[in-house]
């Protein structure tokens, strides 16, 4: 069965005619090219679809797109400006918090709803913030180091 | 054997809860309401089950929220929380009401899935699915909350622990909506907490959770009253009502605690999984309960 | 060989090459991408571990409609490939029954996914189920079902060695001591799971675009098992989502998309779903060893006897390597005269076992530094001086062969014990805190016999930038980003002007993959001699002009000179534009380097040198326990690392780190599970756990400098030995914390406590079992 429905990702209106079956992970990479969500587990488990609808973080493999339907989404795509990258993905690049990077854009949508709440946060808040997202590479020490650096760079504070 | 992509189904957006009560009653059992989707959908791409309906109460917003009462009835009479059962765990953890004056409940989300799955889940769906892990059971249970249901007739308030029949089965009809769950209010001499036990320390289905209640005298010595429920220790989450027996009416010290803690690992009865053994469960279930008398008693006494 | 000189862009945390992309989502992976008139391929998986394939019907699934091939093992040559001439083993898809749960047996291409899927619903397969053979006993008994149809025993490979006197070791020993220890499957856990797209051309070429560690060694296997010659297939690496040894051979998913695409003539795609993963492909090998340690009272080991069998599935794999490396790395980091090892590596019906992250000395360190741990404490030595007086040092040679240059590892211990705080923490311990220690070494790309160089391209483009191909593989760990470093460096040019090639059989070359540390020392090498060989071209073109011979030619600062008299030079990109528009030569720098001045490893004997560059590390992690749950908390963990000279200081303790981090999984709770007829228990995400950012401890990482006399500017290979040295750690440090020794793994807080109770039933019951100097003991 399909649906019209309009999907707003990254500030571009989509007006799209889907199955309703489609999760969101679906149609963002398969419909839209936006493969800069990644898909692995497809359970929830791995954090690799992580985009943001209406600024929290959200597996959109367990999402249907039919249900993001006049949400704001946000992807790893929307986050940079042209060339200019959010303070994040600067901090990522900057502290070498990026390995194979398949986890990378699931991690930076996460870090962001998670500094976007809150701030100021703390190295143990930082891990409990992406503890739903799996890395195997880096053992997630330079990830929490480029968050860290990230929100005091936000805080205007670096 | 594997999980794939969902299988297809029609897709119903009502806006009212009568609505989907009246599309889910049309399609008698090949209907399945959705709310947050994070266990549905998962059991629906490993066809475990294949409904030919989803009716989506997401277009209910008047389901998703959270309200202190003043008054109200059955349980609210001395105040209390009452929560739309679409309200999102992320909703849950942000708020300062759950987190000040119904801690278990706070605990309980603090520790549930991850960021991306508590903006999606629901606190009425993670009741529906009736996991024997779930959550956000024990401290409810523990804090007697009750919860409202509604069908085409009409609507009816049950105590929690009425609720869950086994694994994954509800006293629910399948054309019932949970609608709100209802906390009763703590006064100051009360208070409580949720310990989880798991093999990783996020992201991870409890290996044991027990959740702790007490309400204490004006001298903040005496328990008058007690509850403690488990989790993921029986076919459902469940309460113990011997252990509370321990400690409800008398004054509480270790020997009280200990004997307590003792009972609540004799009256569960787990399985043995892939995740722990029989055996380590119901020891954990004592270690956990006595950690959670201690630091509720300290909450309370703070 | 290089001299020792100022650094500008070696040595320095330069930006990686592929961060933007990979941080934008803009990284193209295997799944990401697409061909005009796609498939998409879905295998369907025996439900059975051990299985007689009696029949297969493809018809219903072939006429669903959408459905545009329906292939099957037997629409392949029956050629068996494997990693040495004597272990082809492996078949493409099955074809006369199903070795393990999960195995792909048939697979469908259909125009979308959802047609794929029901078209495997439809697709009927008659088996007649088999004994299963789960464990290295059941694999070893003498009426035991035969595992794999090419061999004629269960026994896949053996691997004995004999080294120094051992009797005379163990009869001078003062103190002996033997160990059992065992260790569980785990899965890899790259978290990109296996893709590829495959495509036909018109001459009906193939072109494979896959999620693979080592294209090369993918490429040549696939050959052998599709019976054509190589230049038939062009291999094509995208960008890879991690692979720790996981995704080095063809996997059915590579083998099937392939097939399918030459039946349908339609490109095809297959994406495996995280759970096909965990259930059907690469696990470590499961290890039952016993271990006899000798020492003189004064801690020095004087000999060492260990047997080991290695359960790897019902294919042999890289596996032949696995167990002998477990005995050759016994050698080494510590210095031990005499060595006896007889290894033996079987087949079973679990799910096939390359290896992981740090091969099979993980393993052995585990064993290792566990007994050394143990008998330091009986002869009342420190376990950070045991660890030094035992520790490899510069130009020592191992008992079987291997030869150790330059150690750092006395070094990496010393600072390792003082940043973690080792002589402080002695005084006022707390109760359930511990910390532990454990050593290890890791070669740098080992010399192994059949094709082992690597080689690079350096093309110099007419603006003066220069692009790098190299036949190693980009998965993650850095090595685009260190090879341009090098290159910038020995060209004198910026490193933003160094970019880098694709990873593709056309134009890379010859290398015989991404495995044991290897890229950076022979790649590294390699690209060295293709940056001097273009310099060379360059200096010849530029030299009659600078009135200089081409030999008095330097290259630096962005500037091409005459060595004795700077002034007399030019700019490099003025060079670069004389060579092309004067000359009309476009230039390409070609090198490459293989360990060829070593021996080769005998495998008879088990003696040889087989590689240059080992690296050291010395790991000590602080924990707490909790002695009422079991439950294991990692606080801290430091790193000494010697990996020469480090090549990019930020990106080496990316690796580092992750190493570690990776085995506190497999230490402490991770495992693949199965049940009494070998089907898969926890092959989902859900179930099968990884490490999480709350699970793993702070990392520190203390660097070593070296100078490795053949590796590129110094270096060593890096990233692997802390893999090596954290099982040990941990274990050590739980038995430092309460007392506990567990020499099965996974260390489980129901194994811990079971322990702890038994203690507390002991010394209830009046008995004074417990004796050794445990945390309660040293309050």
């Amino acid at each position: 069965m399909k649906r019209d429905i309009t999907l707003k990702v990254n500030g571009i209106k989509y007006n799209l005619n889907i199955e309703t079956h489609r999760t969101l992970v679906e149609v963002l990479r398969e419909t839209l090219g936006l493969t800069g969500t990644k898909k692995s587990c497809n359970e929830g488990e791995c954090g690799t679809c992580t985009v943001l609808i209406d600024n929290k973080p959200a597996a959109s493999c367990l999402v249907l797109a039919v249900e993001a339907q006049g949400r704001e989404i946000i992807t790893i795509e929307g986050l940079a400006e042209g060339t200019k990258l959010h303070p994040l993905q600067e901090a990522f690049v900057k502290h070498m918090a990026i390995q194979c990077g398949f986890c990378t854009p699931g991690m930076v949508m996460a870090a962001k709803a998670f500094l976007d709440e809150n701030p100021s946060p703390t190295a143990a808040e930082i891990r409990k913030a992406i503890s739903g997202n799996l890395c195997r590479c880096t053992g997630y020490q330079q990830i929490v180091d480029a968050v860290m650096a990230a929100s005091a760079a936000l805080r205007g504070e670096a | 054997m594997f999980i794939r992509r969902l299988p297809k189904f029609e897709y119903h957006t009502p806006s009212t809860v009568r609505e989907a009560i009246a599309i889910a009653g049309k399609h008698n059992g090949d209907a399945k309401f959705i709310a947050g989707g994070t266990d549905l959908l998962l059991a629906m791409k490993k066809r475990e089950i294949m409904p030919a309906h989803l009716v989506s109460l997401n277009g209910i917003g008047e389901l998703r929220y959270l309200t202190v009462l003043a008054n109200g009835k059955p349980s609210e009479e001395a105040g209390g929380l009452k929560i739309g059962a679409l309200t999102t765990l992320a909703q849950l953890l942000a708020s300062d009401a759950v987190k000040k004056d119904y801690a278990p409940l706070w605990d309980a989300v603090d520790v549930m899935a991850s960021a991306q799955i508590r903006s999606l889940a629901t606190i009425g769906g993670n009741l529906c699915s009736a996991v024997p892990s779930a959550d956000t059971a024990p401290p409810l249970l523990a804090m007697d909350a009750s919860i409202e249901i509604v069908n085409h007739s009409g609507k009816r308030t049950i105590p929690l622990n009425e609720f869950f029949n086994g694994p994954r089965q509800t006293t629910l009809g399948h054309k019932e909506i949970l609608t709100h769950i209802l906390i009763p209010k703590m006064d100051s001499s009360s208070g409580g907490c949720y310990l989880k036990l798991m093999r990783r320390n996020a992201m991870d289905l409890a290996l044991v959770a027990v959740a702790v209640c007490l309400k204490l005298d004006e001298t903040k010595k005496v328990c008058k009253e007690a509850r403690i429920a488990l989790g993921a220790v029986a076919p459902t989450p469940i309460r113990v009502p011997e252990a509370e027996a321990m400690l409800a009416g008398k004054k509480i010290d270790e020997m009280q605690i200990t004997e307590a803690a003792k009972i609540a690992g004799m009256q569960c009865h787990p399985i043995s999984d892939i995740r722990a053994t029989l055996e380590y469960r119901c020891s954990m279930v004592e270690v956990l309960t006595k950690r959670a008398i201690e630091r509720t008693l300290q909450r309370i006494q703070a | 060989m290089s001299m020792k000189k100022e650094l500008k862009v070696v040595g320095k945390s330069v930006e990686r090459t592929d961060a933007r992309p990979k941080v934008t989502g803009k990284a193209r992976y295997a799944a990401d991408l697409v061909a005009p008139g796609m498939l998409y391929g879905k295998l369907l998986r025996s439900p059975f571990a051990h299985a007689k394939i009696v029949s297969i019907d493809t018809s219903k699934a072939k006429a669903l409609p959408g459905v545009l091939g329906v292939i099957t093992g037997r629409d392949f040559p029956g050629v068996p490939f494997g990693t040495r001439p004597d272990t082809r083993d492996t078949l493409p898809m099955p074809i006369t029954k199903v070795h393990h749960f999960g195995e792909g047996v048939a697979a469908v291409a259909a125009v979308d996914e959802d047609t794929a899927e029901e078209a495997l619903d439809l697709i009927k397969v008659e088996y007649e189920e088999l004994p299963v053979v789960l464990t290295a006993e059941d694999a070893l008994k003498p009426d035991a079902p035969l595992v794999n149809e090419f061999m004629k025993s269960n026994i896949c490979y053996t691997s004995d060695f004999l080294f120094g006197d051992v009797e005379k070791g163990f009869k001078e020993a003062d103190y002996v001591r033997e160990e059992t220890f065992s260790s569980q499957r785990v899965t890899v856990g790259f978290v990109e799971p296996h893709a590829c797209l495959a495509e036909v051309d018109n001459s009906g070429r193939i072109l494979l675009q896959g999620s693979k560690q080592s294209p090369y060694i993918t490429w040549r296997h696939m050959c052998r098992a599709l019976d054509i010659p190589l230049s038939d297939m062009r291999i094509v690496n995208p960008f890879v989502g991690g692979a720790f040894s996981g995704k080095h051979d063809p996997m059915d998913v590579d083998f099937a998309a392939v097939k399918l695409a030459q039946v349908t003539g339609r490109p095809v795609k297959i994406v495996l779903n995280y759970d096909e993963v965990l259930a059907a492909y690469r696990q470590r090998n499961a290890m039952n060893a016993t271990i006899r340690l000798g020492l003189k009272k004064d801690g020095r080991i004087s000999a060492l006897y260990a047997e080991n069998i290695l359960e790897g599935g019902p294919i042999s794999g890289i596996g032949p390597f696995n167990i002998y490396y477990f005995g050759a790395f016994l050698n080494i980091p510590y210095k031990i005269p005499a060595i006896e090892y007889h290894g033996k590596l079987v087949y079973g019906n679990r799910a096939p076992c390359g290896t992981v992250r740090g091969q099979e000395i993980v393993l052995a360190q585990f064993c290792l530094d566990s007994i050394l741990h143990m008998a330091g404490e009986d002869l009342g030595i420190d376990p950070v001086d045991i660890r030094r007086i035992n520790a490899v040092t510069d130009n020592w040679t191992c008992a079987n062969g291997i030869k150790c240059d330059v150690s750092g590892l006395p070094e990496c211990i010393d600072k390792m014990a003082a940043k973690i705080g080792w002589k402080e923490s002695r005084v006022n311990k707390s109760v359930g805190r511990g910390i532990g220690f454990s050593c290890a070494s890791h070669p740098s790309g080992p010399r192994l016999g059949g094709h082992f160089g690597s080689a690079v391209v350096i093309k110099l483009m007419e603006e003066g930038k220069v692009i790098v191909t190299h036949g190693g593989t980009e998965i993650g760990q850095g090595a685009n980003t260190v090879f341009c470093q090098m290159a910038a460096e020995e060209l004198g040019i910026p490193y933003e002007d160094v970019m880098q090639g694709a990873s593709d059989s056309d134009t890379t070359i010859f290398d015989s993959g991404m495995f044991g540390d290897r890229c950076t020392y022979w790649d590294g090498n390699a690209t060295i001699a293709a940056a001097r060989d273009l310099k060379k071209q360059l200096a010849e073109i530029i030299a009659p002009e600078l009135k200089a011979m081409p030999e008095e030619i330097e290259f630096a600062d962005y500037r091409v000179f005459v060595r004795d008299n700077p002034e007399r030079g030019m700019d490099f990109q003025r060079a670069v534009r004389r060579a092309y528009y004067e000359k009309g030569a476009p230039l390409y720098g070609r090198g490459y380097w293989a360990a060829t001045d070593i021996d080769l490893v005998d495998w008879k004997t088990g003696k040889g040198n087989l590689a240059h560059g080992l690296d050291f590390i010395a790991t000590g992690i602080e924990l707490e326990v909790d002695r009422q749950t079991g439950k294991v908390s990692l606080l801290r963990c430091v790193h000494g690392d010697d990996a020469g000279q480090p090549i990019n200081p930020a990106m080496l303790e990316g690796q580092v780190n992750g190493g570690s981090a990776h085995m506190t999984g497999h230490c402490l709770w991770e495992e693949s599970l199965y049940d009494e007829k070998g089907r898969a228990l926890n092959y989902t995400w859900r179930d099968y756990k990884q490490p999480t950012a709350v699970d793993v401890p702070e990392y520190f990482v203390e660097h070593v400098h070296t100078y490795d006399p053949y590796g590129p500017f110094g270096a060593k290979g890096a990233g692997e030995a802390s893999s090596c040295s954290t099982l040990a750690a941990i274990a050590n440090g739980i038995y430092d914390a309460v007392g506990v020794r567990i020499k099965d793994l996974p260390i489980t807080p129901e194994k811990i406590l079971a322990t702890l109770n038994e203690r507390k039933r002991d010394e209830q019951g009046g008995s004074t079992g417990f004796a050794s100097g445990g945390a309660d003991e040293a309050q």
